[in-house]
């Protein structure tokens, strides 16, 4: 943060330079803690999961298919994905003007602006919620403000909007901390160059800042959609039936009927749902990625 | 005869020294001085008050036996399941719900023998092969006084009569389906519960779907407590001990019992736990009339055993179940079909519980 950006940068040339010409090969052990971890944790328990989903209780796909054949599971797979979407739009609609003026405020404001994001990171996702019940329902202050001024309630609670509304709390962190570590990282001037040559403020923003930025606002948008999908307490206590996601379902499976395979699957499902839709924006971010650098 | 002769022996001198012992057979809430000296039993619940309480009613025993007890939960039928998979059993006595001793009886809940039990005061019709009850508690109807003022609902027909009875409703959507709820809602199709085949189990759960999109299914008993004091729905599906505390919280909710839900939850002992004999000594001291009263009091659950005279409030003993007029009023699902078509009812709740 000391240095200046034109330094950054080249320190980051000499850094590529050197090693790509010096690649360590022992690097790769650097690694190992995290991997190590990665297997214990992450690997083994997946592919029992996996492995389960197989063979638990017939070996075959017979899981598999009741996944599909079902009606329900369909539904709520496609709701699933559809919550994540729009959790994630709200979430940068809210997450990117809140990270700019994170750039471009004092550094006292700034503090203050960091820490209303990371406070909500130290409650209980639990106690938030119930933040969110107390605030939202038909009785509850939003609606008894309404009320109050005459106006008609509003039904939050117990539908999708009020589920988007409670995940999106939640998630904004990981939505406005990317997209801020990448802007504060845009050299403002080359907006100031911008409008030396004739460009409106306006498009000088959309055209030079926004470009550059969009490394963040891919980063962000994958966390939080990711996230999304596995959300469980927030839809439980916010959603009514027809917002409940899958994780809802997975845990019925598995903690209640103990069709540990069948929750295996729906699991497998999606994950494999999950890397189907990155694999296919993973090109247009790459390109956009790469145009933005070169642009740097 | 040998044996016979130490039993008679033991009998001897367990009644020169203590007159309560003399009996071969255990007498429920009795406990051998010591007998447990230097052993752990880990005992599993849902925690919180209940919980609690429960400890507090084992107290005597611990005291008595020596026995170390630890706490453990909340009750996962998944963890346990887990744990007998692997052969490593640590839960030596679990409660649990209603119905999964019955489900999973013999697999995952030992067949317990009733001679290593006195289960003589427990109300008729509560031992399951599989389970001894922990206690009882109803599942109401509580109405909101200030909605329906003069014209109440009595029954749960009126529950599902959005016609005569507009409002919001709020039913458990905790976990698994209440049969007692689906037989009562196919009561109100016409249907008669007791001849009830497994396609009747769609028409109940229709019923409960044509209550509208506005039916809150609540997750947690804290939620419909909540739902209830601050006025929330009009009609809610409440466990009697959050109803209770609701209204003492001052929640302007009645009551409604007829057919109100006999609910119990389970005590088990697992299959493959590694001192059988102590958990069962467990259960015996915990089935005792002292034990019962003292749960009564720190719960407000209603005690199994009939002996138990706990001392409470009056707000308490309004919603305790075991009086004569509460026992004539209960309706008691029909746990063999539940048990049963325990998937398939499973299947259709959850379909109804996700919107479909």
């Amino acid at each position: 943060m000391t240095a200046t950006h034109d330094e950054g940068l080249r320190v980051a040339a000499v850094r590529s330079a050197f090693l790509s010409r010096f690649r360590p090969r022992g690097a790769v052990w650097l690694a190992a803690p995290a991997v190590l971890v990665l297997l214990v944790v992450l690997a083994y328990p997946l592919g029992i999961v996996v492995w389960r989903s197989f063979t638990d209780p017939t070996v075959g796909v017979d899981n598999y298919v009741w996944f599909f054949q079902s009606a329900v599971n369909r539904t709520v797979l496609q709701r699933t994905f559809v919550v994540a979407a729009w959790v994630t739009l709200v979430s940068l609609i809210c997450a990117y003007p809140y990270a700019y003026a994170m750039t471009i405020v004092g550094k006292n404001v700034r503090l203050a602006l960091i820490l209303c994001v990371l406070v909500p990171f130290w409650l209980s996702g639990v106690v938030r919620t119930l933040a969110w019940v107390i605030l939202l329902q038909d009785s509850g202050v939003i609606n008894s403000i309404l009320r109050g001024l005459g106006l008609s309630p509003v039904k939050l609670i117990r539908t999708l909007p009020g589920v988007v509304i409670g995940m999106t709390q939640v998630l904004l962190p990981f939505m406005i901390l990317p997209i801020y570590s990448v802007m504060k990282g845009i050299d403002t001037r080359l907006l100031q160059a911008a409008r030396s040559l004739g460009a409106k403020p306006w498009k000088a923003f959309l055209q030079i800042y926004v470009p550059l930025s969009l490394p963040g606002v891919y980063a962000g948008a994958i966390i939080v959609f990711i996230l999304s999908l596995g959300f469980y307490i927030t839809p439980a206590l916010l959603g009514g039936p027809r917002s409940i996601l899958l994780s809802s379902l997975v845990q019925n499976q598995v903690l209640s009927l103990l069709n540990w395979g069948r929750g295996g699957a729906m699991g497998v499902v999606l994950l494999v749902a999950t890397f189907v839709l990155l694999a296919l924006a993973a090109p247009l971010m790459r390109q956009k990625h790469a145009s933005s650098r070169r642009e740097a | 005869m040998k044996k016979f002769a130490r039993a008679l022996a033991l009998t001897m001198t367990c009644a020169l020294a203590l007159p309560v012992f003399a009996q071969d057979k255990p007498v429920a809430g009795e406990v051998k001085e010591g007998s447990l000296k230097g052993k752990t039993l880990t005992f599993v619940s849902y925690g919180g008050i209940y919980q609690d309480g429960q400890v507090a009613a084992l107290k005597e025993f611990v005291d008595k036996s020596g026995v170390t007890l630890l706490n453990d939960g909340p009750t996962e039928i998944a963890k346990l399941k887990a744990q007998v998979d692997a052969g490593n059993v640590t839960w030596d006595v679990v409660d649990t719900a209603d119905l999964p001793p019955y489900v999973h009886c013999g697999t995952l809940f030992q067949k317990l023998d009733l001679s290593k039990l006195d289960v003589s005061k427990i109300p008729p019709g509560q031992v399951g092969e599989c389970s001894v009850p922990a206690m009882n508690y109803g599942v109401v109807l509580m109405y909101k006084n200030e909605t329906y003022k003069d014209n109440p609902p009595k029954n749960w027909v009126d529950f599902f009569d959005t016609e005569k009875f507009p409002g919001s409703r709020a039913i458990d959507g905790s976990g698994d389906p209440t049969g007692g709820l689906i037989e009562q809602a196919f009561k109100a199709t016409g249907g008669d519960p007791k001849a009830m085949t497994p396609d009747d189990i769609e028409k109940g759960i229709q019923k409960l779907r044509d209550l509208g999109p506005d039916t809150i299914y609540w997750k947690t008993g804290a939620e419909s407590q909540q739902l209830a004091e601050s006025g929330e729905a009009d009609m809610i599906m409440m466990w009697t001990g959050r109803a209770m505390t609701a209204v003492k919280n001052g929640a302007a909710y009645t009551p409604v019992w007829q057919d109100w839900l006999v609910v119990m939850d389970q005590m088990t002992i697992p299959v493959g736990v590694k001192d059988t004999d102590a958990a069962y000594a467990l259960l015996n001291a915990y089935l005792g009339a002292n034990a019962q009263a003292v749960l009564t009091e720190k719960t407000s659950y209603t005690p199994i055993n009939t002996d138990a005279k706990p001392k409470v409030d009056d707000a308490t003993a309004a919603f305790l179940t075991s009086t004569p007029e509460r026992n004539a009023q209960g309706y008691q699902q029909n746990i063999p079909f539940w048990v049963k078509n325990f998937d398939l009812a499973a299947e259709k709740w959850n379909a109804l519980l996700s919107g479909n």
